[in-house]
């Protein structure tokens, strides 16, 4: 599930969760696990977002195809000599 | 050559050509023979533009050749026309030469009185035929079945390295609050090289694994400026790439070929920066916030319910004993004053009886008293009569057998032998003797 995992399955996931929590059928077991599963998705999904909203990156495609040649892997040293196109 | 050679060079030896002839006589007679050319209309593409202080040139090119051109600058104007390199025109006119001088170059040019923007009809024919071709194999589905990434962290983008497409984008990623990685595969967006050019890009980009959406921008122009991308490669290109395409050339009322491949097709570059985003970031933080506190909500009231539950559980057997004792006092305090009313109401109806048998008394004592006596009287009176002692009073007297029952027969008293003769004062014992007549007294 996890190796699957993206924001939209875990968005879907996380609302067919509060449905079923609404819907008020679930059995305390079902419900804790159902909580505890809804939580993990949440902090996932604010991962996601606080990676698309840290700041903006631009490279050119030349920069970023050097980059991944010469193995570059360090996000921040990736930002650090990232510059405006 | 009607004009005999003025000059006194000689003649190249052994050549059997005529002349020599002066130049500018040459010249003039060229540019004469030239203007009777028949004027014509050329098409191709006009590049090199520029203009003079009375003139402006350019030339006219296609697969097979290319012409300069010249036209007055007056003519020019009043075409009133918008051209760029590239663009597909049609001139009317004819060939012309200017001879120069001793001090001026010589040039050959067609001389353009008309100049127009090559038919937009005939490119939207060949455009349709390419339309319906490319619609026919299905390329127009696959792009729009990819999935598109809500929120991407990497964006690719083709466009114009100084077009204003470029800074369209930025804006609409700043107002979609999006702040990821942006990589720029710049491109010529307009000539014969742009299409492929373009693929290039396209082809590069996808080849990268965290590229996750392409957009590819481009202003407005007319559609020989946005041909390039109706290019058959390009298009075919794109139908195939693994990644979604989000296209935005020229303005809303155009349509190119790209934008009917393309996943997406937006009016402009900065609706094609939100449609590559479709999640707004600052709402879905709102919205992930709204979640965060259903779950909340849900797991707290999940156990408060149930410890209400099991608190009120385990007070149920004292309270059930508490009610059945309430219950039971509330009894007992009934069977009190039921009591006490039952008592009340025997002791008023005794008191009534009591009342009632002692006014019935009182009836009966003022009433009955005399009569009753006088009734007793003469009861007394008959009893006294039948009283056996009183006629043994008068002399009589009784035979009694030793048992001390009555003798009242002769037969009796000969049978009962030994009597008892019972007066009024006394009893005396008597012997019963037979005689002739069958008994006799001693």
């Amino acid at each position: 599930m996890n190796d699957e995992r993206t924001y939209e399955t875990a968005v879907a996931r996380l609302e067919a969760i509060i449905r079923r929590l609404d819907s008020g059928e679930a059995g305390l077991r079902e419900m804790l696990e159902l909580i505890r599963e809804g939580r993990e998705l949440v902090e996932y999904c604010a991962g996601e977002l606080d990676a698309v909203t840290k700041g903006l990156e631009e490279l050119r495609l030349e920069e970023l195809v050097a980059r991944l040649e010469g193995g570059a892997r360090d996000p921040d040293a990736e930002r650090r000599s990232a510059g405006p196109g | 050559m009607a004009d005999a050679p003025q000059s006194r060079a000689e003649a190249i030896p052994g050549s059997r050509l005529p002349g020599p002839y002066p130049v500018g006589a040459y010249a003039a007679r060229l540019r004469a023979r030239l203007r009777q050319f028949a004027q014509v209309q050329l098409v191709g593409e006009l590049w090199g533009l520029r203009r003079s202080r009375t003139r402006v040139y350019f030339e006219l090119r296609d697969e097979r050749g290319a012409l300069p051109c010249s036209m007055w600058l007056t003519d020019f104007e009043a075409a009133a026309l918008e051209v760029q390199d590239g663009v597909r025109v049609v001139v009317g006119g004819g060939c012309d030469y200017y001879p120069g001088s001793s001090s001026s170059s010589p040039s050959f040019s067609f001389a353009v009185s008309e100049l127009r923007i090559a038919g937009e009809g005939d490119l939207l024919a060949a455009l349709q035929r390419l339309r319906v071709k490319l619609a026919a194999e299905g390329l127009f589905e696959h792009q729009k079945q990819l999935p598109r990434p809500l929120l991407p962290r990497v964006i690719g983008v083709v466009t114009g390295e100084r077009g204003k497409a470029r800074d369209d984008v930025l804006a609409g990623l700043e107002r979609r609050g999006w702040g990821g990685r942006l990589v720029w595969a710049f491109a010529p967006v307009q000539d014969r090289h742009a299409a492929p050019k373009i693929a290039a890009a396209l082809r590069e980009l996808a080849a990268i694994e965290e590229v996750e959406v392409v957009i590819v921008a481009r202003g407005g122009g007319s559609l020989a400026d946005l041909f390039a991308f109706c290019d058959e490669t390009l298009c075919r290109t794109v139908a195939l790439l693994r990644v979604p395409v989000i296209s935005s050339v020229g303005h809303h009322t155009d349509r190119t070929l790209i934008d009917d491949v393309a996943a997406v097709c937006c009016s402009t570059p900065t609706h094609a920066a939100e449609a590559a985003v479709p999640v707004d970031p600052v709402a879905a933080r709102d919205s992930l916030r709204g979640f965060a506190g259903r779950l909340h909500g849900h797991g707290r009231r999940a156990l408060l319910v149930r410890a209400q539950l099991l608190a009120q559980l385990s007070r149920a057997p004292f309270q059930h004993l508490m009610r059945h004792r309430v219950r039971l006092h509330q009894l007992v305090r009934e069977l009190r004053a039921a009591g006490r009313r039952a008592a009340d109401e025997r002791r008023n109806l005794a008191g009534v009886h009591l009342l009632v048998l002692r006014r019935s008394r009182e009836r009966a004592l003022a009433s009955d008293l005399p009569t009753r006596r006088r009734g007793l009287e003469r009861l007394a009176l008959a009893l006294a009569a039948q009283d056996p002692e009183r006629t043994l009073q008068r002399g009589y007297a009784l035979v009694e057998d030793s048992s001390g029952e009555l003798v009242t027969s002769a037969a009796g008293a000969a049978l009962a032998g030994d009597v008892a003769l019972r007066f009024h004062d006394g009893r005396v014992p008597a012997r019963v003797v037979a005689s002739e007549e069958g008994a006799g007294r001693e």
